[in-house]
C-alpha cells in the first residue's frame, strides 16, 4: 500500500507521541500511587499495603477467609482460631494441652467421674453489656448438638448423657434436650453430666465449638448474627471488622487479665495461594504465617530460615490394608517394615515429620506408656527382614491396588512406597482419585477392589481413645476389615476406666495388639503431622501453637519493641 | 433490533432449561456424598436425616423441578456443604470481584489490544510491526500463571519500592492492576493480532482505495472506513472472550488472593455441593448468553448489511 506524504507522517507521529504520553502518565500514577496510604486503620477493615501498623499490632496471612465465626460451624484452622481469639472458653490449652482456667476459674469431678461442676468468673461480660453466665454455655452446647443447627463439630459434645439421643431428634426433641447432660445450676455454676467417666473432656472444654454464645444475641439476629456489627463475643479481642480481604481484631478494653491480650490488634490477611503467602511474609507485609502447607518447591529453602518453625500436631498419615485380600499377617508385617520412613519424610515430604512408632501420635497424653515402639515400624525400615517375612507367607498377594485421592505430594509418597514394595516382590498400582470418590471408595466398607489406601486421622478430642477406638469392629471408620472381637474388649475396658494411668496401661496393650510382637498390622503408620509456618524472630518466642494447632494470640508481642516494619 | 432482542430473550429460557438439565445429570453421575467432607464417616440415621432435610432422597424429577423452580424464582437454596450459608449469598459475595476482573482485564485487552494492532498494520512490515507482533505472540503463548507469578516477582518483591504493588488482595487500585494484567495479557495478544490481519485485509479493499482516491483525509479514512469494518472479527471473538474471562479466572483469582467465584466453583464440584454448583453454573451460562446477545448487537452497528438482513 502507498506511504503517506508528509502530512501522514505528521499524524502517525502524533499518534505514538499521544501514546508515549499517556505510559508516562500511568507510570507516574503507579509511583505516585506507592506513597499514598491507602485503607483506614480507623475504620476496622483492613486497608491495603500502605496501612499504618502500630507498635503493638499483629498481622498474620490466613490460608482461607474463614468459613464461619459462628462456633458451631468453626471447621477450619481461620475460623477456629478466630473463635477462640474473639471468645472466652472454659478452659484453655497450653503448648502440651495443658488445661489452664479460662473463663471457669475452678472445676471439680465427682467420685464416679461422670460429673463435671465448673465454676465460672462472675466478672465476665458480653460485647453487648450482659454478663456472661452459665446459661450461656448450657445454650451453646446444646445448639451445636441440635439437629437443626446441623452442626459438624458436635463429636465431642455427644460424651454427654442423653447427647446423641438428641442430635439424632428431628422433631419434638424439647424432652430429649431437657435430658442432656448440661445444666446451669446457677449464674456462675455449670454442671456437666457425662454418659461415662471420660476424664478427657476436661480438655474437650478448650475446643472452640463448646464456647459461649450469646442466646439473645443469635434468637435476635438469627443466620446473621456473625456479621461485623451484630457478633456479640465474650474474648480478649473483639471484632473490629471483615471483609473479603483480612480481618481486624481489636483488644477488648473491658477484658480483664487474666488472658488480656498483650498486642493491640490483629490483622488477618486472607491469602489463599502459599507461594503468595510466603511473599507477603518477604515483603514484610505480615509478622507471621497461619501453619497452613508451604509452598512445596520451596519447604527445603524455607527450612534453613531463622523464621522457620514446625510444631507438631495430632495426626497420623497411613497406608491401610484390606484384610480382605492381604489376609496374611507376615505380608502386612513384610509391608510395614519395607517403609523407610526417614527417607520420606527428608526427601519428600520435607516437613519435619515424626516417624511413627505406633498409631496414636506423640504428643497425646500417656504416649510415654502406650507408645509400642513397634519392631515393624523401623525409622528407616528394613528390607532385609521383610524380604525374610515374604517368603513365609503361604499365599503372596504379588499385585497390590493402593488408592490416594488427589491432593498434592500423596503421590509422591506412593511412588517410593511403591518402589520400597518393589523389592519385596509386589507391584503396586497405584489409583489416585478426586476426594468425593475416594471417600465413597474407602467406605467402610472399602471397594473390594483396594488392597490398600492412603488415610490421614486426626482426632477430635484429646484422649487417645480417638485414634485406638478406629479399628473396633463397628466404629463406622474402620475400612480395614480388621476385626478382632479381643480388640474390642479391651476397647470396652478402656472406656470404663477413669484413672489416666491405669487407662494408658489399656491403651498399651492395645497399641501391642495393633504393633506388638505379635501385632495384626492392619495398617502401616508412616509419619506423624507437623504444622509449619514462618514468624518474624521478633514475635517468634511468644507464638506459641499447640499441639491441636490453636494458636493462643494474646501471648504474642514483639520482642524487640521497635515501631514499624 | 428490538425483534432479534427479544427473540433472544425468549430463546434464553429454553437454554437454561437444557444448561440445568445437564449440569443436573452430569452431576448426579458421579458418586460422591456431599454430607462427608472428610475420612470420618458420617453416622446411618445423621446421613438420612441430613437427606431428607435437603430433599436428596426424593425421586429424580422432583429434584430436577425443584431446582428450575428455584433458578426461576431467584432462590438458589442452602449450600450442602457450607450448611450455614445460601447459594444466593455466596454468588452476592463473591461474584462481583470476579466480575469486576473479567471486565477489567477485557477493556486492558481491548484498549492496548486494538490499538497496537491498528498501529501494526499501518506500519506493517516494520520494526514497530514486528516488535509488536513479537510481545503480542509471547503474551498469547505464556499462560497466564506464569505471567501472573512473573509480575509479582518483579512488579511486587524486586522493584516493590519503586511501584508499590501489593503481591496479593483485592481491595485497593494497586492491587488490581497486577492481576488484570495477568488476566488480560492472553486475550490482548489475540485482538492486537486479529486487528492487525483484519485491518490488512480492510485495506485491501476496493472502497478503501475510492475513499482515498476520492482525496478523504488519512486518518478519517483509517478510523471511520477501515477501523469499524475490520472489528467485526474482534467483536465476534470479544463475546465468547468476556465470558471466558469471567468465569475461566480461577488461578488468577487463587494466585493473587482474590475473592471470586472460582474458588467456591472449584471446591463445590469436588465437594457435590450440588445446588452451588448448579446455581453457578446458571449464572455462568447467563453470562455468556449476555455476551453473545451483546455482540450481536454491536454487529447492527458495525455491519449494516447483518441488520438490515436480520428480521
Amino acid at each position: 500500500m502507498a506511504r503517506g506524504s508528509g502530512g501522514e507522517k505528521a499524524r502517525q507521529r502524533n499518534h505514538l507521541v499521544l501514546i508515549v504520553v499517556v505510559l508516562a502518565a500511568i507510570g507516574v500514577l503507579a509511583a505516585a500511587g506507592s506513597g499514598l496510604e491507602s485503607g483506614d486503620d480507623t475504620s476496622g477493615a483492613p486497608g491495603g499495603p500502605g496501612a499504618g501498623r502500630s507498635e503493638r499490632t499483629l498481622s498474620i496471612a490466613f490460608a482461607s477467609r474463614p468459613r464461619s465465626l459462628d462456633p458451631a460451624f468453626a471447621v477450619d484452622r481461620t475460623s477456629a482460631t478466630l473463635v477462640l481469639a474473639l471468645m472466652e472458653p472454659l478452659v484453655r490449652l497450653g503448648p502440651k494441652l495443658e488445661v489452664e482456667p479460662a473463663l471457669a476459674r475452678r472445676w471439680g469431678v465427682s467420685e464416679d467421674g461422670r460429673r463435671i461442676t465448673f465454676t465460672l468468673r462472675p466478672d465476665r461480660i458480653w460485647t453487648n453489656g450482659e454478663p456472661v453466665t452459665a446459661r450461656d454455655v448450657e445454650f451453646a452446647w446444646k445448639r451445636v448438638l441440635s439437629s437443626s443447627t446441623d452442626s459438624p463439630l458436635a463429636g465431642p459434645l455427644l460424651a454427654l448423657r442423653g447427647a446423641a439421643a438428641y442430635r439424632a431428634c428431628t422433631f419434638a426433641c424439647g424432652r430429649l434436650e431437657e435430658a442432656v447432660g448440661v445444666r446451669a445450676a446457677g449464674a456462675q455454676t455449670l454442671v456437666v453430666t457425662l454418659a461415662r467417666p471420660e476424664p478427657w473432656f476436661l480438655r474437650s472444654a478448650g475446643l472452640p465449638q463448646l464456647v459461649p454464645v450469646s442466646r439473645e444475641a443469635i434468637l435476635r439476629e438469627g443466620r446473621e448474627w456473625t456479621e461485623p456489627g451484630r457478633i456479640v463475643t465474650n474474648g480478649p479481642f473483639v471484632l473490629g471488622g471483615m471483609n473479603e480481604n483480612g480481618v481486624s481484631l481489636v483488644r477488648n478494653a473491658r477484658f480483664r487479665p487474666p488472658g488480656a491480650a498483650r498486642a493491640a490488634r490483629v490483622e488477618g490477611r486472607f491469602v489463599a495461594d502459599a507461594a503468595a503467602r510466603v511473599q507477603a511474609f518477604d515483603a514484610g507485609r505480615v509478622d507471621a504465617l497461619d501453619g497452613s502447607p508451604l509452598p512445596k518447591t520451596d519447604l527445603v529453602a524455607l527450612q534453613e530460615r531463622r523464621e522457620y518453625e514446625a510444631y507438631p500436631g495430632l495426626e497420623t498419615h497411613l497406608y491401610a490394608f484390606n484384610f480382605t485380600t492381604v489376609s496374611d499377617v507376615h505380608q502386612r508385617r513384610a509391608m510395614a517394615l519395607a517403609i523407610d520412613r526417614r527417607t520420606i519424610i527428608d526427601n519428600i515430604a520435607q516437613a519435619d515429620q515424626l516417624p511413627t512408632t505406633g498409631f496414636t501420635p506423640e504428643g497425646m497424653p500417656g504416649f510415654e506408656t502406650l507408645n509400642p515402639s513397634s519392631p515393624w515400624l523401623p525409622e528407616t525400615g528394613d528390607i532385609e527382614q521383610a524380604k525374610e517375612l515374604m517368603g513365609q507367607v503361604q499365599d503372596p498377594v504379588r499385585n497390590v491396588t493402593l488408592l490416594l485421592n488427589d491432593s498434592p505430594g500423596h503421590r509422591e509418597i506412593a511412588v517410593a512406597v511403591q518402589s520400597m514394595w518393589k523389592e519385596l516382590g509386589i507391584t503396586t498400582e497405584i489409583r489416585q482419585q478426586e476426594w468425593a470418590q475416594f471417600l465413597e471408595f474407602i467406605g467402610p466398607p472399602p471397594d473390594a477392589s483396594i488392597d490398600s489406601f492412603r488415610l490421614g486421622w486426626i482426632g477430635d478430642y484429646v484422649d487417645a481413645m480417638n485414634f485406638l477406638e478406629l479399628w473396633t469392629c463397628d466404629s463406622g471408620n474402620n475400612s480395614t476389615n480388621y476385626c478382632d472381637p479381643a480388640y474390642d474388649e479391651l476397647v470396652s475396658e478402656a472406656r470404663q476406666t477413669p484413672d489416666n494411668d491405669e487407662r494408658y496401661g489399656i491403651y498399651a496393650e492395645l497399641e501391642q495388639k495393633l504393633f506388638g510382637e505379635d501385632g495384626a498390622v492392619p495398617v502401616a503408620p508412616i509419619y506423624w503431622y507437623t504444622y509449619v509456618q514462618l514468624e518474624k524472630e521478633s514475635i517468634k518466642d511468644s507464638l506459641e501453637v499447640n499441639l491441636l494447632s490453636q494458636t493462643d494470640y494474646t501471648k504474642v508481642v514483639e520482642t524487640d519493641g521497635s515501631g514499624d516494619a | 433490533m428490538t425483534r432479534l432482542i427479544v427473540r433472544r430473550v425468549l430463546w434464553t429460557v429454553p437454554v437454561i432449561l437444557l444448561v440445568i438439565f445437564f449440569t443436573f445429570v452430569l452431576m448426579r453421575q458421579i458418586e460422591g456424598n456431599p454430607f462427608r467432607t472428610s475420612e470420618r464417616a458420617i453416622p446411618e440415621s445423621i446421613q438420612q436425616n441430613l437427606e431428607e432435610k435437603y430433599g436428596l432422597d426424593d425421586p429424580w424429577y422432583v429434584q430436577y423441578l425443584r431446582y428450575v423452580k428455584g433458578v426461576f424464582t431467584l432462590d438458589l437454596g442452602p449450600s450442602l456443604v457450607l450448611r450455614n450459608r445460601d447459594v444466593n449469598d455466596i454468588v452476592r459475595d463473591h461474584f462481583p470481584p470476579s466480575l469486576e476482573l473479567g471486565a477489567l482485564a477485557m477493556l486492558f485487552a481491548l484498549v492496548v489490544g486494538v490499538p497496537l494492532g491498528m498501529l501494526s498494520a499501518l506500519r506493517a512490515n516494520t520494526f514497530f510491526d514486528y516488535g509488536a507482533m513479537f510481545v503480542s505472540n509471547v503474551g498469547f503463548a505464556i499462560p497466564s500463571f506464569l505471567v501472573a507469578t512473573l509480575l509479582i516477582y518483579f512488579f511486587a518483591l524486586e522493584w516493590g519500592d519503586i511501584f508499590g504493588l501489593p503481591t496479593s488482595g483485592w481491595d485497593t487500585w494497586q492491587s488490581k492492576v497486577l492481576p488484570t494484567i495477568a488476566l488480560g495479557l492472553g486475550p490482548m495478544a489475540y485482538f492486537a493480532r486479529l486487528t492487525r490481519g483484519s485491518m490488512l485485509e480492510t485495506m485491501q479493499q476496493d472502497y478503501i482505495r475510492t475513499a482515498r482516491a476520492k482525496g478523504l483525509r488519512w486518518r478519517r479514512v483509517v478510523v471511520v472506513h477501515t477501523l469499524r469494518n475490520s472489528l467485526i472479527p474482534v467483536v465476534t471473538a470479544a463475546g465468547p472472550i468476556l465470558g471466558f474471562l469471567i468465569t475461566g479466572s480461577f488461578i488468577i483469582e487463587q494466585i493473587f488472593a482474590i475473592p471470586g467465584i472460582g474458588r467456591y466453583y472449584v471446591t463445590a464440584v469436588t465437594g457435590r455441593d450440588y445446588s452451588v454448583v448448579m446455581g453457578l453454573t446458571v449464572l455462568l451460562a447467563l453470562i455468556v448468553i449476555v455476551a453473545n446477545l451483546v455482540v450481536d448487537i454491536l454487529y447492527g452497528f458495525l455491519d449494516p448489511r447483518t441488520r438490515d438482513a436480520r428480521t
